[in-house]
């Protein structure tokens, strides 16, 4: 071997063992993961767009306070970057927002919007670009039934919402609290969400009319600015139980009317509304004894509800946490797990590794993050009812409620 | 009570108790106060300068947000229009000397542009410093009710109701029996004609336009009292004046009350036995169906002419 050869073996060789001590990989780490999100921080979603930043802001920082996201391909951590753009609580601007994301900020991987109009149209952009999008904002089925493999939910659907509550109402009428069958008056968003709530209770009228007899169906449009015919509707049903799927200013607008009005059901329920503060302050005591079926609640007392509580509140001034902000946190927590148990950044084994989620402890309900095959959580509701003076016990599940609903409502 | 009304519709029929009926009557009847009331500003613009005030909704919403806030410092909610139409009032009058004078002898499309953005402009304050949470002014005696037979009336449709009531009353009179509201009408009927006798033509549509964006601040805060709001709030408010203002003929007073009835009917009852989902469509088909048929509105039928 003659001294030019020796030269070019010796080299190779420290080449190979350079890389090999490196991780093996061929590209350099890049100084930090990128993440992407469109939210509603200003419109008519802005408070709860902002929830969302909080709770993405909050497991951005206790990853990049541990140094980052620790991935094996380049056998480092590296931190982790958030981009929030503003969608103005448009659909269209929504869609425009990921996009730019894309294509401009190229991001390695989103993280989801809210609510549920906004997350269906901006959900095709993650396949477009076949980029990996976990969300805690968009719960209607309709979503996930489009064959996107590349999105996924970890809130669970709203025909199951209207299925929880009518479990809970089951159990009212078996403690004698409720008649059978139990009359019930429904009204609805005028969306895919009302639909679905329609359709869980309307199965269940079918399954067991001995049980169930709707009375009053009735659909309305988004941001409803006077409730009086419709509550007028309403007072004629004679109903026992008054349902209601609605966002939270039309839960406001609707509620205060029906508490003008003098109305008075066994039970009522705005869907996943009820425990917000600003309806609450906006209503006052007429919001009292209203049952909500929902995705988190910082009455919770499990182990990871107070931990993420005591967190959010030492982050932020001691603020009650809302849903939002808990659904933002583990949705982002969700995402982080994925690519580490990927260990690397490739988007199509990131996408496999949140298809094979099954992340535990976790704060929704059941405690356990799995996805079903298309893409979203299916687990089940928990309950709360408003008390006076501000509070909220949770009252279904057993397994999880601190007190029994008080039914009929006072 | 033992009988019932019946509605026939050519697929079905609708029973409707008499209670319903009485209280579906009595809501449509205080609803129209408040629809009136959120009318009188709009048609009093349009009637003196011919200008279509988009902004009118901004207004309703700032004033709404006016009475929120002097109802956290402490001020009833019942005596806020006390302070905050005489502010609007003011707004209305430098407005008018510094902005809308200017755009007063541009082509149609500029004053709605110029009025569509200042609505732009109030809509981004109020995210601005109220934020988007909703907003409602709830106390006892807001949610207080009474209970007549059959009918249960809220206090608060009550006093929006009257409030809107004596707004009537007093416009009237004072376009009647007041120099200023005689020059009004003169400036409305025909402006050079106006000019032409002595009326100070800037100075008395000065006072119109404070007096319309008055008239729009003193039903912000009667709508304070009932609605919850945000910053958005307004906007279907204003396609309803627009119908109501349209119904009772562009340069009536008392058309638009008669427009606010006749829409508050329509709403109340249509909704008894159609989806509620199309609550909104009964305004804009009413309103084709009139321009249609009485396109100068419901008081030119009272004064015999079409």
């Amino acid at each position: 071997m003659n001294r030019r050869k020796f030269l070019k073996i010796s080299l190779a060789s420290a080449g190979a063992l350079t890389a090999a001590a490196c991780g093996g990989s061929s590209s350099a780490a890049p100084a930090e993961i990128h993440f992407g999100a469109g939210l509603p921080l200003t419109g008519g979603q802005a408070r709860e767009g902002s929830l969302f930043k909080k709770g993405y802001e909050l497991a951005a920082k206790e990853v990049n306070d541990t140094g980052g996201l620790m991935i094996k391909e380049f056998n480092k951590k590296i931190p982790v970057k958030l981009t929030m753009l503003d969608d103005k609580s448009d659909p269209t601007a929504s869609v425009q927002v990921y996009e730019k994301l894309a294509t401009e900020d190229k991001v390695n991987f989103f993280l989801g919007g809210y609510s549920t109009p906004l997350v269906q149209a901006h959900s095709i952009v993650p396949q477009k670009y076949s980029i990996p999008y976990v969300n805690g904002g968009g719960s209607t089925g309709e979503i996930y039934q489009r064959n996107n493999k590349w999105i996924f939910g970890l809130i669970t659907n709203i025909e199951r919402l209207a299925t929880t509550l009518i479990k809970f109402i089951a159990a009212q009428q078996d403690a004698g609290k409720l008649p059978k069958p139990v009359k019930i008056a429904l009204l609805v968003e005028n969306t895919s969400h009302g639909k679905e709530f329609v359709k869980g209770v309307e199965d269940a009228q079918k399954a067991s009319p001995d049980r169930y007899q709707v009375v009053l169906n009735e659909a309305f449009e988004l941001n409803i600015k006077d409730a009086d015919p419709l509550m007028q509707k309403l007072k004629a049903t004679n109903a026992d139980v008054f349902l209601c799927d609605a966002r939270v200013a039309d839960y406001t607008t609707i509620h205060r009317r029906y508490v003008e009005l003098g109305l008075k059901h066994k039970v009522v329920s705005y869907g996943p509304r009820g425990p917000e503060k600003a309806a609450r302050d906006a209503i006052g005591a007429g919001s009292n004894y209203i049952v909500a079926a929902n995705w988190w609640n910082s009455a919770l007392v499990d182990e990871p509800s107070k931990a993420f509580t005591a967190k959010y509140k030492a982050a932020y001034a001691n603020e009650d946490p809302e849903w939002f902000a808990a659904l933002g946190y583990e949705t982002a927590r969700v995402m982080f797990a994925a690519i580490e148990q990927a260990g690397t950044l490739d988007k199509t084994k990131v996408r496999d590794a949140i298809a094979a989620t099954k992340m535990k402890p976790s704060l929704v309900i059941g405690g356990e993050v799995s996805f079903d095959t298309d893409g979203q959580i299916k687990n089940d509701y928990m309950m709360t009812q408003n008390l006076p003076d501000g509070k909220v016990a949770v009252i279904w599940p057993s397994t999880l409620a601190s007190q029994a609903a008080i039914v009929p409502i006072p | 009570m033992c009988f019932q009304i019946s509605i026939l519709n050519s697929q079905f029929q609708i029973l409707m108790s008499f209670d319903t009926f009485l209280n579906l009557f009595a809501a449509s009847i205080l609803t129209a106060g408040l629809y009136a009331t959120m009318s009188y500003g709009l048609a009093l613009i349009y009637g003196v300068m011919k200008l279509t005030n988009l902004s009118h909704a901004g207004v309703l919403m700032l004033a709404a947000y006016g009475t929120y806030w002097l109802n956290t410092l402490g001020i009833s909610p019942y005596l806020a229009p006390f302070i905050v139409v005489p502010l609007w009032f003011g707004i209305g009058i430098v407005w008018q000397h510094t902005l809308v004078k200017r755009i007063m002898l541009m082509p149609p499309i500029a004053s709605l542009l110029f009025f569509f953005g200042i609505w732009l402009i109030m809509q981004n304050f109020a995210y601005l410093v109220f934020k988007s949470d909703i907003r409602s002014i709830t106390n006892e005696a807001t949610l207080l009710t009474y209970k007549l037979g059959p009918l249960v009336l809220s206090q608060n449709r009550l006093i929006v109701f009257f409030a809107g009531i004596t707004a009537l009353v007093s416009l009237q009179l004072f376009l009647t029996r007041t120099y200023q509201g005689r020059a009004i009408r003169a400036l409305a009927a025909d402006a050079e004609a106006a000019r032409l006798s002595g009326i100070d033509t800037d100075r008395i549509s000065a006072l119109a336009f404070g007096l319309g964006i008055a008239l729009a601040a003193f039903a912000g805060c009667l709508m304070a009292l009932i609605f919850a709001f945000d910053p958005e709030f307004g906007r279907s408010h204003l396609l309803k004046s627009f119908c109501i203002v349209v119904l009772g003929g562009l340069e009536s007073f008392v058309g638009v009350a008669l427009g606010a009835i006749m829409l508050a009917l329509a709403e109340n009852f249509s909704i008894q036995f159609m989806p509620a989902a199309l609550q909104d469509m009964v305004s804009f088909v009413l309103l084709v169906i009139v321009l249609l048929t009485i396109p100068n509105g419901l008081m030119s039928l009272l004064k015999g002419k079409k």
